[in-house]
């Protein structure tokens, strides 16, 4: 029964529910962005970035990204909020970690790792890359660094709950100035810009600044990356830092749960 | 190139993602292991998402080579740039993909809070055995 | 054959490697085995991602999906206990319902 469904399903797509499938051709819009995204004849229009997706993601969607951020923000501080009578403390195990040989070689990789994520949040806007791709590279190391350390060690070397709680904020407010930026900077000028506006447009010549040497700097792109990867960073590390507490830290925050929340 | 073959992989593909759709959809509804359902739902979701991209796909034609939609000509004239239209695939559903998975992550992470929280209050993560707990103690409270 | 025929036949058998990945996955009673075989159909999962022409996607999947999941996954089901058991009523309450 569900294998006919199944296959019935199957069928229906192939038939043209999801269109002729592989497609013969990309759709319009898809082709208007290809087009405009790094193109110097169009200036009014282009994002100055060879990489597309960055482009969507950052420019030509750019608000789309700014609430899909607010829901990141939203889902890692309901997870930070279940458990936030712990989340200030400092763990009372003091792990010893690993050996000697996984600590070093661990050392060395975690800063590889941070290095890697660093580049490809700062090339987002010329090679496959970006922020939430740097966060989501980024944030393995932190969770490898506790596990093989110890949570405690990295504690007392100054990984705490309100450094990472800052650095966040400060990413996501930084997200929130890099949008008014030109258009504060125009309005000061005496002239008019839109609010998340990457290159001048027809009705506004103000425009972030397209190449940095003879690189093409992509604008506003490199800012909203590089804070899109502290942001994510950061909260990934957050609740790492609290999920990998010991038994006794979780267990404060169950005390008193048999009567109910 | 041999079309026959490329569309039987084709489909054999696009049947692999529905029974992937199937099985995960039985996982997250039949299961009454909690951390089964999460894991049962990542699978759910990576195969929702890969039909997106599948969509944003484009066929391969003698003499036509596709490439992934980043411009390698930092300086392009309008020959490049009308070639490069021709030849790239779709990235829009692969930007609304990207930011999915991401979410997707910070939301599994919020659901795992939930279950130990879960699993410290009524000592299990089996909803059968969670229902009849909560059960029990309603019926307790009326009498 | 070419390679266009190969890049559609690696995208199929990487297809057919996920079908049977998951099916273990659900399948399975010990949660551990779940999630290594939910990893083995993300790693089947970045290919098919390569071979759709979106390295961005590739990116970031393989860090969450490979890393990042099997590793809070392993770390809650070493809080809620490993197998999947058919615990009932009556062993929980120790027998006397």
């Amino acid at each position: 029964m569900i294998l006919i469904l199944v296959l019935s399903l199957t069928y229906l797509t192939y038939l043209g529910g999801l269109g002729e499938l592989p497609p013969n051709d990309v759709r319009l819009i898809a082709k208007n962005y290809l087009n405009l995204t790094y193109n110097p004849y169009v200036k009014s229009l282009w994002a100055s970035s060879p990489e597309a997706v960055t482009a969507i993601v950052w420019d030509y969607r750019g608000l789309d990204t700014l609430f899909e951020t607010v829901v990141f923000y939203g889902a890692v501080l309901a997870a930070i909020t279940l458990f936030r009578k712990v989340a200030k403390e400092k763990d009372m195990l003091q792990s010893k970690g690993m050996s000697v040989v996984v600590k070093r070689a661990t050392a060395i990789v975690t800063v590889a790792m941070l290095t890697v994520a660093f580049s490809t949040a700062l090339h987002g806007h010329l090679t496959p890359g970006g922020g939430f791709q740097a966060g989501a590279i980024g944030a393995v190391a932190p969770l490898v660094m506790i596990v093989v350390f110890g949570k405690r060690y990295l504690e007392d070397r100054g990984l705490s709950y309100g450094r990472l709680l800052s650095l966040r904020n400060l990413a996501l407010t930084g997200i929130g100035v890099t949008s008014i930026a030109l258009f504060t900077y125009a309005l000061i000028q005496g002239g008019f810009s839109f609010i998340f506006q990457n290159q001048g447009k027809s009705l506004s010549p103000y425009s972030f600044p397209s190449y940095t040497l003879d690189v093409p700097s992509g604008g506003i792109l490199l800012f909203f990356n590089v804070f899109e990867f502290l942001a994510v960073l950061a909260g990934f590390t957050l609740v790492f830092l609290i999920l990998l507490g010991s038994d006794e830290l979780l267990s404060k925050e169950f005390e008193g749960g048999e009567n109910g929340y | 190139m041999d079309i026959e073959l490329v569309r039987f992989m084709f489909l054999l593909t696009v049947v692999s993602f529905y029974v992937n759709l199937a099985l995960s959809i039985y996982g997250v509804i039949a299961k009454p292991n909690l951390v089964k359902k999460i894991i049962a739902l990542t699978i759910l979701q990576d195969s929702a998402s890969i039909f997106a991209v599948l969509v944003g796909y484009k066929l391969w034609r003698p003499g036509l080579t596709l490439q992934p939609p980043v411009l390698t000509d930092l300086t392009p004239t309008s020959e490049t740039l009308k070639e490069f239209v021709l030849r790239s695939v779709d990235p829009l559903p692969q930007a609304l993909v990207l930011t999915a998975i991401v979410i997707g992550l910070a939301v599994t992470v919020f659901l795992t809070t939930i279950t130990l929280h879960i699993q410290k209050h009524f000592g299990t993560v089996n909803v059968d055995v969670i229902g009849r707990l909560k059960r029990e103690e309603v019926y307790e409270e009326v009498i | 054959m070419d390679y266009v025929d190969l890049i559609f036949a690696m995208m199929g058998l990487s297809a057919l490697l996920s079908v049977v990945a998951t099916a273990l996955a659900i399948r399975s009673k010990d949660l551990l085995n779940a999630v290594i075989f939910s990893s083995v159909q993300s790693v089947a999962y970045a290919l098919i991602y390569f071979l759709l022409l979106a390295p961005d996607i590739v990116l970031v999947y393989v860090a969450v999906s490979v890393g990042i999941y099997p590793l809070i996954l392993i770390l809650l089901i070493k809080k809620v206990g490993r197998y999947e058991t058919k615990q009932n009523w009556e062993q929980l309450k120790g027998g006397d319902v």
